[in-house]
């Protein structure tokens, strides 16, 4: 018997039982709808955050004072000055521009209304090194960092928070009691991106020198950026080196540049992936065992068929394949449709997301070449069952 | 045709060994009609699993068609099942979800007959039993005369050496018995089919021209039948059927 006619024998054994294959079926359908769907929801997830990070420029980087390394504690000496910042911007030749910034988290206010912020106090280049876009006004310059004026660049979730829908520009948010003019709202940080899920978090900017004056002792970190992001590395070692020179100290300081972040996220996003899809591979697993289960019962109502089949010249081989190919039949719809259904799902959750949508071929390929394996691991044993049946018992069979 | 010679077979289960058939010597001529009676124990049915290669003997030989099958592998068997012997059986054992014509090409397709041979090869048989105008019906969708009718043709099909019919009457009536052993005996005197008839009736026993008696796994008895019964004549006197 040829395997065409082995295929439409199977066919046959799958159409009388229409029901029971359907519900067979679903549970390959479900296992494989699973698995397309985490796999291609988590790539166009990753995607669209390494493509967020990547937007901010991958030539970014950051030194900050840190013990880790360190035998003592940070000290006072070892805090990062202001003449460490111009010496940076002076002496490495690879930097295009740094600020000194320091974060810190207030309450900030309008009217009654108080808010919980990220002031950030920077120089005027931190614009364009964090590549920062704005919406409306401008951001404050150097005269006006040097002449502590209380202006401030808010981003677009606290312009939304106090003033919803007007234009936030000329006025008034109060910092520690003290009245800042806001000159600008700018986008808000695609960084930020990481925190999927939430709203993304209320910033305000200040000039670094009118931070000094509102809130004492900020502990500054360098935010820099290079003219290549194949010169980061090489330059984050220089300032730390000089750092180290001009504080005369040992490993107090420590950088990190985006492109770290970004291996670091990938890898992050990737082990997520990897769980999501071994519970989604469980659910498939789950519907493995039940075409075994299904196989197994088919096989004892069918015994007589079987028989029958022997008597008239089925060969052992033949009731093998026959069962066998019912199985991997079973599984490939199953694995057509729920490859349909988990597209289908993956392409919805990218729309909404406005991810963009991952489907390779290479993730259908893997679903069809599952689900035949499936079937043949599955389907084995219940096909070796029914062809080691003796042809005179199974005759008897009632 | 077929020659059995010093066959035995023996059961073994646990410590207990029974042996069904002690040294059967058979020969069936190609072209005859024979019937193989006995009560149940005697062995018959051993004899019927053998004679269709669904059993192998534990010694002796059975040579069907110059070929020894004693020495036969499974597949090889089966081989042989497929082209040398047509069973039926006493339940008809069809399949129930396939129609008249498809059980009927069953044979062929473990043969590797190609699907438009297969169809007309099924036609002709099913309209050499008088079933042309049942062939899309299933099994649960004919009478037992005409089920069995559907086995006998699918049992033809592969122009076997021999036909193996285990009790075919057995779950008929009368007429419909009758009628088939008509089947039968219209094969084997028109077409010269070789036809083995297991059964305990000695009134369809007497349908053949030789009946062997077996009891206790030995033949007692191997008598001729001087004058079959001829069923056609048996039908014509019997009061016509309604339609069943």
């Amino acid at each position: 018997m040829d395997i065409l006619e082995s295929i439409k024998v199977a066919l046959e054994g799958i159409w009388v039982n229409k029901l029971r294959s359907a519900l067979t079926m679903l549970g390959i359908i479900i296992g494989v709808a699973a698995v397309i769907a985490v796999v291609t929801i988590g790539q166009g997830g990753r995607a669209a955050i390494l493509s967020s990070l990547e937007s901010m420029g991958t030539n970014l980087f950051v030194v900050y004072p840190s013990s880790r390394n360190a035998t003592t504690p940070i000290t006072r000496q070892d805090l990062i000055t202001l003449e460490d910042v111009e010496a940076i911007k002076n002496i490495v030749p690879t930097v295009k521009a740094v600020a000194p910034t320091s974060y810190l988290s207030i309450m900030t206010q309008v009217g009654r209304q108080k808010e919980k912020t990220t002031i950030i106090c920077t120089g005027q280049d931190y614009k364009s090194i964090r590549n920062l876009e704005l919406v409306e006004g401008r951001y404050f310059t150097s005269e006006e960092n040097n002449s502590r004026r209380r202006v401030a660049v808010i981003n677009e979730e606290l312009a939304k928070t106090y003033f919803s829908g007007e234009s936030a520009l000329g006025k008034q948010v109060y910092l520690m009691n003290t009245p800042f003019i806001v000159i600008g709202v700018v986008k808000n940080d695609p960084s930020n991106a990481l925190g999927f899920g939430g709203d993304p978090p209320k910033e305000a900017t200040i000039p670094f020198h009118t931070g000094e004056t509102l809130f004492r002792n900020l502990r500054i970190q360098i935010e820099g950026q290079t003219y290549s992001k194949e010169e980061v590395q090489e330059t984050i070692d220089q300032i730390v080196k000089l750092l180290h020179k001009r504080h005369r100290n040992e490993g107090k300081y420590r950088g990190y540049s985006l492109d770290q972040e970004v291996a670091t996220a990938n890898k992050i996003l990737g082990i997520i992936a990897l769980i999501i899809g071994s519970i989604a591979g469980i659910s498939l697993l789950v519907g493995g065992i039940g075409v075994m289960n299904i196989m197994l019962v088919s096989v004892t109502e069918r015994t007589r068929e079987i028989g029958i089949r022997m008597a008239l010249g089925a060969r052992r081989r033949d009731i093998l394949v026959q069962f066998l190919i019912e199985a991997v039949v079973i599984c490939l719809v199953g694995g057509t449709i729920g490859t349909i259904l988990g597209t289908g799902g993956a392409l919805a959750v990218a729309l909404i997301a406005k991810w963009p949508p991952l489907i390779t071929p290479g993730t259908i390929f893997i679903a069809f070449f599952f689900s035949a394996s499936i079937g043949i691991f599955f389907g084995i044993y219940p096909a070796n069952k029914a062809a080691k049946l003796d042809p005179i018992e199974a005759l008897r069979y009632e | 045709m077929i020659k059995i010679s010093n066959l035995t077979k023996v059961y073994r289960t646990g410590a207990i060994s029974v042996t069904a058939l002690k040294g059967i010597n058979l020969e069936v001529a190609k072209g005859s009609m024979v019937a193989i009676m006995g009560p149940s124990g005697s062995g018959k049915s051993t004899m019927m699993n053998i004679l269709g290669c669904l059993d192998r003997a534990t010694s002796g030989s059975y040579i069907i068609d110059g070929v020894d099958v004693s020495t036969l592998q499974e597949k090889e068997l089966a081989k042989i099942r497929n082209h040398k012997i047509g069973f039926v059986f006493q339940t008809f054992n069809l399949l129930p979800r396939l129609t008249a014509l498809k059980n009927v090409e069953l044979p062929m397709i473990y043969a590797g007959i190609p699907s438009k041979e297969r169809r007309e090869r099924a036609l002709k048989a099913l309209d050499k039993v008088g079933l042309a105008d049942r062939i899309h019906h299933r099994p649960n969708e004919l009478s037992g005369g005409q089920r069995q009718r559907v086995a006998i043709a699918r049992a033809l099909v592969n122009n076997p050496a021999i036909i193996l019919a285990d009790e075919p009457t057995g779950n008929l009536d009368t007429r419909s018995g009758e009628e088939i052993m008509d089947i039968f005996q219209q094969l084997n005197q028109e077409e010269g089919v070789t036809i083995i008839i297991v059964t305990h009736e000695r009134e369809i026993a007497d349908h053949t021209r030789r009946i062997v008696h077996f009891r206790d796994g030995v033949i007692i008895k191997d008598e001729e039948v001087l004058t079959p019964i001829s069923a056609r004549t048996t039908l014509a006197a019997l009061p016509p059927a309604g339609e069943v």
